[in-house]
């Protein structure tokens, strides 16, 4: 018996050491050019290689194998070795793109000609390397119809639209409702597809009625095991765009100086930079320059008073002086393995965000495990699990007022108060009860705001999901999936006494808020996939579904804290705390399924139908279907098509998708009842809201067709994809306004409709690829509307005056009275206000777009974004304010010189008038207007004036263009060759230099319009840096 | 293997999904109730009802000045006024509804009193609004018609008389009262002395034989037993309040107040004329004066309502004017809000005695009138102040002393009372001969309807407006209390 084992060893171990020979060879493509980094793969071990620069590849092989070798954009190669040890290869190029396979709705994945809808991909790779803060951010400029606009504040949400509405966010076909993009780490990230319509996304039931954004995690590879770490370190040393003030005037009103005490009435006032001039030279003072108390003066020991100083613009650099260089580290460590059986993924993330703000950053960490095995042939399971935290002591808060940074630093502090001198920020003697600053009535020092009033956060998230398939014959599977998203999230808000808010002079506070989450989403189905003849395939599934989630939210704070800088409610100084608190629950139960056709591999077709039943709507009208179509005709395949042209397919699809939600943040809005009112010393009291829910609420509907096409022309190199699509919204669950006489404001009922419109084209191009030149190029380009197609209750117009056929993105603005010839009336000086609100443009963009270029020389690969949005008003707080506190630069003039020495010499461009009236309809149509008029002649003081204006008739009311343009992007990367990497412990490694948010232009100043609105956020920074990736 | 395999899985599932709840289970809202008694909602009421301290309204009445901007206020330039008061109405019908449901009569009859309250602030606001058919949305009447003026003023002279009656022989417990803690013989002197004050606002109407002005006024006046009116500031209908978040003097910590607000100049030189005390009740030193005695009119100055921003500004700046006392921005409890005080009462006692709709002596309520305000503010020594011969009811000029003395009282409370009892009688005068006047140096006489309800409510409106107004919806237009 030990014999014939022996012999068996050692004939086995003979045949081995004979078989096992090292095969080398070269591979090209089509035109003999060698294809560098092709990979060769043995079918059976999974072991694999790459081709060198110059196509070479050596690998040991059994006669037996099969050598597989695959490239992007060339169809994949088979050849059994045999006897042959050296090959030469020649790929041809995948002209038709068959094998381009996007993931589609429950992470199915599909050949993008089957596709009946709109689908792009964007690979996780771009996005591990040039790092942003999370991953939405990265996607901007990517994807036609998907809107991205960015924050510029620390830890602030990207709005994401896409084709104008919220995508729902899934990771991993389990849809993330709490949609929160900082849990998940751009390293994990294999691919994001986004399904663009309602129809790609209907299985995902009413969430996906805007479209999804699908994010495939990267799961364990066959081959040996592999370890990557990547490295990322993002500086933020220079800004693109930041409000650029005026350094001539300094703080005061009418050009008189009086922030002494830091508190009071006078020049104090309002707290203007409408100050006296800096810099004055005066021949008298010690100096040299005009002298005055200043609240930061010494005080004269014998008198007490305080000591002039120089009124100097030492100020003038408070924004660098303030500001430090952010910075951004992300470090991932990975380990992947797998075989035929079983693959395993592990990753270990960490991500620091050091805030410009000084005192505020973001920590970011992830650890990830996930895996699958199959028992057999016929069982497949899969099994993710991700904890994520997120963590900081204090982020900076957002949004114009005494809260932000610039409004304290530059929009409201004149250039005589030098920040570095801030820096002390306790009044001597009243350290933790009053803060030191120029003006402690409106503003807050910076310092004591970055150091003292402080937001921290601390999030745990735990999400992943199980799923498993098994097949009961060859034709029929049985398959479930079960995914969780929980996260408990602790807040802690700390105002120290003293901080100013508006009108509140804070007697020191200390709240807590805690959010617990928990929901599940948990699937069972049947799949059927046969072949019915050789031409006509057919798959399709019926599926259970169920979503439960259970929230629970508390607040509690203080009235009030009686130890300074002490934090705890214990501490409270009033005679109780304030809370609150609220539970959560909602649940969908769903049937779906669908059916995919395929004949001739030429026409595709799918039907989906889903009927979920709701807790959000009322019982009676919770449960709807709806279903949707779509095909594929691939035309190529059908006609002879020109040479130039090497595929071609049609698609359309028609969709109905439902929501029965009406507050996407509480379940119970279909419930009329009572709100808490004000406890007034200790009554407690409740009022009716202002709403009035009508009967038989249903739920809301879109209709959405699309049509489009995808090309490919010269052998595949120039592709062009088109999408064009109409959604008609009806019974929309809308707050139709009422007369406030009837008691509400409006009623909550299904009415009005709208169309939605939109168009997209992606047209992707590589005009050189040769032997050592690739250079590849996107362009991404959108356009999106929305109309009026029906106002509930018979109403000539919405109260936002919109009128049925007109895009509902008019603006309507309060303005000021104008004659027939658009000159603007004045009394006394002073424009007068229109009683009525007039049109005055459109907030939508008519273009998105972004130009995506990459450009590959020998190892190295240089890559660049551009991104931007043509046309659209965004109305601008910080212009507005600037025009009116005196921070302009276009306030430095004669004027303000007169006005300052006391005179009105401002005549504002216009006319008055000089008899006659005028007459309104209740819409503010002229009926009858007999003004005469002459031009004003009324000089006022130029202060007075921008006080009560802010400039707005010369600054379109301070809507400006949003127009804009972007370098979102520059990466230059180079890729050692296998000859270095052999003498380092490494397999791979690659070095790229990073640059983003390089470079703007826009139409409006002081403000990077990227966000899409603007509320007075943080200075738009530049990001350098670099990344290392290295598999080992 | 497999089996088990496939046993596992799918019953982890099913376990998982078996503790799914059913939509029917999730029709109930956890966190709001929807029924509740009716003293919960008479507390929310009564906080909207008698909170009345308004910068607006003392910018307008020649009390304060500004000097960040032209103020509308100030300048009398404004244009619209908002419906949300109709918002209180509905509150008011619910309590009203929670109230029949609890089988209780007490808070229907305040229910009657708040909606006669707030229509009658809406109807001085605008002239004619939906009131016979207001609150109805329920009922699906989503655009109620307007009623005239005069038939709402009717009807709340009626319900107000019919209250006051019930009220009498109710002896139900009031809960949730915040006013007065439940003493409905409180509220039956406020309602009675409301009651004349909604009479003394259609002064102009003395003639109408529908009002009957004059023998209502004397049923309530002629009848104490029956109709209790206000005896003392005790019975002052007066929201207190507390150092406590949310119950705060509104204005405290304004920082609008300490920097942008002084004291008008008309009337810190009327006080400093009258040798008023109650000015350093309300006044601040001014700053160039600051050091001196307080005690001495001289040290107070004030910026000239009607006068040219800039100057108003630089004289600010200057330091020549006075801000309000302190205690408005510092005091987290400062002074009651007023809906209505006992001196107003004996105000309009002595306007009506000069008017002769009473037999009474104008001089005794005029003067118990002027007591009560120093009363207010804590003001003990008056002797001299009513001895002076500047105070003393003359024979020629009463209405004007006794409005000009109303018009002290109401600084910075009662809302917009101060502004339409300058509106009805013309005093005291509102100066808009400065440099700076707007709206053609006339003072408005309303406000404009809502600009949403042209759209929701478009044709009743549109009739409201043709029927009062031949020239459009304007705030010099006169309404129907005026004519």
């Amino acid at each position: 018996m030990k014999l014939k084992i022996l012999c068996l060893a050692m004939l086995l171990a003979g045949v081995s050491a004979f078989a096992q020979t090292q095969v080398s060879g070269m591979v090209t493509d089509q035109s003999e050019i060698p294809l560098a980094g092709v990979s060769v793969q043995l079918q059976d071990s999974g072991e694999g290689t790459i081709t060198d620069f110059d196509g070479n590849f050596s690998i040991s092989a059994q006669p037996s194998d099969v050598l597989i070798f695959s490239y992007i954009g060339f169809k994949s190669y088979r050849v059994t070795v045999g006897d042959q040890v050296t090959f030469s290869i020649a790929l041809s190029e995948d002209t038709e793109q068959l094998g381009e396979v996007v993931v589609t709705a429950l992470g199915i994945k599909k050949e993008k000609k089957a596709l009946g809808y709109a689908v792009q991909q964007v690979d996780g790779q771009s996005m591990a390397k040039a790092k942003e803060p999370n991953f939405v951010n990265s996607l901007t400029g990517k994807v036609a119809g998907l809107s991205v606009k960015n924050s510029t504040d620390l830890f602030q949400n990207p709005e994401i639209s896409l084709r104008g509405a919220s995508p729902l966010l899934v990771i991993d076909g389990i849809p993330d409702r709490t949609s929160d993009i900082w849990k998940i780490n751009a390293d994990d990230i294999d691919n994001i597809s986004v399904l663009k319509g309602a129809t790609a996304s209907a299985l995902y039931g009413s969430a996906g009625r805007n479209g999804a954004i699908m994010i495939t995690t990267k799961k364990g590879e066959a081959g040996k095991m592999q370890v990557t770490f990547n490295n990322s370190t993002m500086f933020q040393p220079s800004f693109i765009r930041v409000p650029d003030v005026q350094t001539v005037y300094g703080n005061g009103n009418l050009g008189v100086y009086e922030y002494e005490d830091g508190s009071g009435s006078g020049t104090e006032g309002g707290g203007w930079i409408w100050g006296p001039r800096l810099d004055q030279r005066d021949p008298s003072t010690a100096s040299g320059y005009f002298e005055t108390p200043q609240y930061n003066s010494p005080v004269d020991p014998n008198t007490g008073e305080l000591i002039p100083i120089p009124y100097t613009s030492r100020g003038r650099n408070n924004i660098e002086n303030f500001f430090q260089t952010g910075i951004t580290q992300s470090n991932n460590l990975s380990v992947d393995w797998g075989s035929e059986k079983a693959s395993f993924r592990m990753s270990l993330s960490n991500m620091y965000q050091k805030g410009i703000v000084p005192n505020t950053d973001l920590k970011n960490t992830s650890f990830s495990v996930g895996g699958s095995f199959n028992p057999s042939d016929k069982f497949q399971l899969n099994a993710n699990l991700t904890y994520n935290k997120q963590y900081t002591n204090n982020f900076p808060e957002v949004g114009y007022g005494p809260t932000n940074y610039l409004y304290n630093l530059i929009l409201w502090t004149g250039a005589d108060v030098d920040v570095r001198d801030l820096k002390n920020y306790w009044r001597e003697g009243q350290e933790g009860y009053q803060q030191r600053h120029f003006n402690v009535s409106y503003y807050n020092n910076p310092y004591f705001q970055a150091y003292e009033y402080l937001r921290g956060y601390n999030k745990d998230n735990v999400f992943g999901n199980v799923n498993f398939q098994y097949q009961i014959t060859p034709e029929l599977s049985i398959k479930g999936r079960s995914g969780v998203n929980v996260y408990s999230l602790y807040r802690t808000y700390k105002e120290p006494k003293s901080y100013v808010g508006y009108g509140d002079k804070s007697l020191g506070n200390f709240s807590l808020a805690d959010t617990n989450y928990f929901d599940i989403t948990t699937e069972l189905g049947f799949k059927y996939e046969s072949d019915l003849t050789e031409d006509i395939s057919i798959n399709g599934e019926l599926a259970y579904a169920n979503y439960y989630r259970n929230s629970t939210y508390h607040e509690t704070s203080t009235d009030g804290l009686n130890i300074p800088g002490f934090y705890n409610l214990d501490n409270n100084a009033g005679s109780s705390l304030f809370g609150n608190n609220d539970l959560i629950k909602e649940t969908i139960h769903s049937v779906y399924g669908f059916v995919d056709v395929d004949f001739y591999d030429t026409f595709f077709l799918t039907f989906t139908g889903r009927n979920d039943k709701v807790s959000t709507l009322p019982e009676g009208n919770n449960s709807f279907f709806y279903p949707s179509v779509s095909g594929s005709l691939v035309i190529s395949e059908l006609f002879d098509l020109p040479e130039f042209v090497s595929f071609a397919k049609l698609r359309g699809s028609w969709s109905r998708v439902s929501e029965g939600k009406i507050d996407a943040n509480n379940p119970y809005s279909h419930i009329q009842a009572y709100e808490k009112g004000t406890s007034w010393n200790g009554t407690p009291s409740t009022y009716y809201g202002n709403v009035l829910l009508a009967n038989n609420l249903k739920p809301e509907t879109s209709d959405t067709w699309e049509i489009g096409t995808y090309l490919r022309f010269f052998q595949g190199r120039v592709g062009l994809d088109v999408a064009y699509f109409q959604s008609r919204d009806y019974n929309n669950l809308i707050e139709s306004p009422i007369s406030e006489t009837s008691g509400y404001t409006s009623l909550l009922l299904n009415g009005d409709v709208y169309t939605r419109k939109g168009v997209e084209f992606t047209l992707d191009f590589a005009p050189v690829r040769n032997e050592n030149w690739r250079w590849d190029a996107q362009v991404n380009l959108s356009q999106y509307r929305r109309y009026q197609d029906e106002i509930y209750g018979e109403k000539e117009q919405t109260e936002n005056f919109i009128r049925v056929g007109d895009r509902t993105d008019r603006i309507f603005a309060d303005i000021y009275q104008t004659n027939s010839a658009g000159e603007v009336v004045f009394e006394n000086g002073y424009p007068i206000s229109d009683p009525y609100k007039r049109y005055i443009g459109y907030d939508q963009p008519d273009w998105t777009y972004g130009i995506n270029n990459t450009i590959s020389y020998k190892n190295f690969r240089l890559s660049f974004l551009f991104d931007g949005r043509i046309g659209g008003l965004m109305y601008s707080t910080t212009n507005q304010k600037m025009w009116w506190g005196g921070t302009d630069p276009g306030t430095v003039n004669q004027f303000r010189d007169d006005a300052n020495a006391g005179e009105s010499t401002f005549i504002g461009q216009g006319v008055k008038v000089v008899g006659g009236s005028v007459e309104y309809d209740v819409n503010g149509a002229i009926l009858n207007d007999t003004r005469e008029y002459a031009p004003n002649d009324v000089p006022v003081n130029y202060i007075n004036f921008m006080q009560t204006t802010s400039n707005g008739y010369n600054k379109n009311y301070h809507y400006y263009k949003e127009t804009f343009i972007k370098l979102r992007e520059l990466t230059l990367g180079y890729t050692f060759s296998d000859g270095f990497v052999e003498r380092t412990p490494f397999n791979e490694l690659s070095l790229s230099l990073i640059g983003r948010n390089l470079w703007l232009s826009s139409d409006i100043p002081n403000v990077d319009p990227d966000s899409g609105r603007d509320n007075l956020h943080a200075p738009s920074m530049r990001s350098i840096g670099f990344n290392i990736n290295a598999k080992f | 293997m497999i089996k088990k395999n496939i046993t596992i899985a799918m019953s982890t599932l099913l376990l998982i999904c078996s503790g799914c709840s059913k939509t029917e289970d999730l029709q109930s809202d956890p966190n709001r109730v929807t029924e509740v008694t009716p003293e919960l909602l008479l507390t929310n009421i009564e906080i909207e009802a008698f909170s009345t301290i308004s910068l607006s309204a003392a910018l307008a009445s020649r009390q304060l000045s500004y000097t960040n901007g032209v103020n509308s206020n100030q300048y009398y330039n404004w244009q619209r006024s908002g419906f949300g008061t109709y918002d209180n109405l509905k509150q008011v019908s619910k309590m009203v509804e929670a109230s029949a449901a609890n089988e209780t009569e007490v808070y229907q009859l305040l229910g009657s009193f708040f909606n006669s309250y707030f229509i009658v602030s809406l109807t001085e606001t605008f002239g004619d609004v939906p009131y016979s058919e207001a609150i109805q949305a329920d009922a699906n009447n989503f655009t109620p018609k307007y009623d005239t003026q005069k038939s709402i003023y009717l009807k709340v002279l009626n319900d107000l008389k019919a209250i006051s009656d019930a009220l009498a022989s109710n002896e139900e417990q009031l809960l949730g009262d915040v006013i007065y803690g439940g003493n409905i013989l409180q509220w039956r002197k406020l309602i009675n002395s409301y009651y004349l004050r909604v009479l003394m606002n259609l002064s102009h109407k003395e003639a109408d034989t529908d009002l009957q002005l004059k023998s209502r006024f004397n049923e309530v006046f002629s009848n104490p037993g029956k109709y209790p009116i206000f005896e003392s500031n005790a019975d002052n209908a007066a929201l207190l309040y507390h150092n406590i978040q949310g119950n705060r003097y509104p204005l405290q910590n304004d920082n609008d107040l300490q920097t942008a607000y002084f004291m008008e100049k008309s009337f810190v030189e009327r006080l400093q004329e009258l040798e008023d005390p109650r000015l350093f009740a309300f006044a601040e030193v001014k700053p160039t004066s600051s050091g001196n005695d307080p005690m001495d009119f001289s040290s107070y100055g004030g910026l000239y309502g009607s006068g040219d921003l800039n100057q108003n500004t630089s004289e600010a700046v200057a330091g020549e004017a006075s801000r309000v006392d302190p205690r408005y921005f510092t005091d987290p409890v400062n002074e009651p809000s007023l809906l209505m005080g006992y001196s107003e009462l004996e105000f309009i006692l002595a306007e009506a005695s000069v008017r002769s709709w009473i037999e009474s002596d104008a001089d005794i309520h005029y003067k118990n009138g002027i007591r009560a305000s120093m009363d207010f503010y804590g003001i003990s020594e008056v002797d001299e102040y009513l001895a002076n011969p500047l105070i003393q009811l003359g024979s020629s000029n009463q209405v004007e002393m006794i409005m000009t003395q109303k018009h002290i009282s109401m600084f910075l409370n009662t809302g917009w009372q101060a502004f339409y009892e300058q509106r009805r009688t013309g005093f005291p005068e509102f100066n808009t001969d400065g440099a700076g006047a707007l709206n053609s140096g006339k003072i408005p006489k309303r406000w404009m309807y809502p600009a949403n309800e042209a759209v929701n409510n478009g044709d009743h409106l549109t009739e409201a407006i043709n029927r009062q107004f031949p020239s459009g919806d304007n705030i010099n237009s006169i309404m129907w209390i005026l004519k």
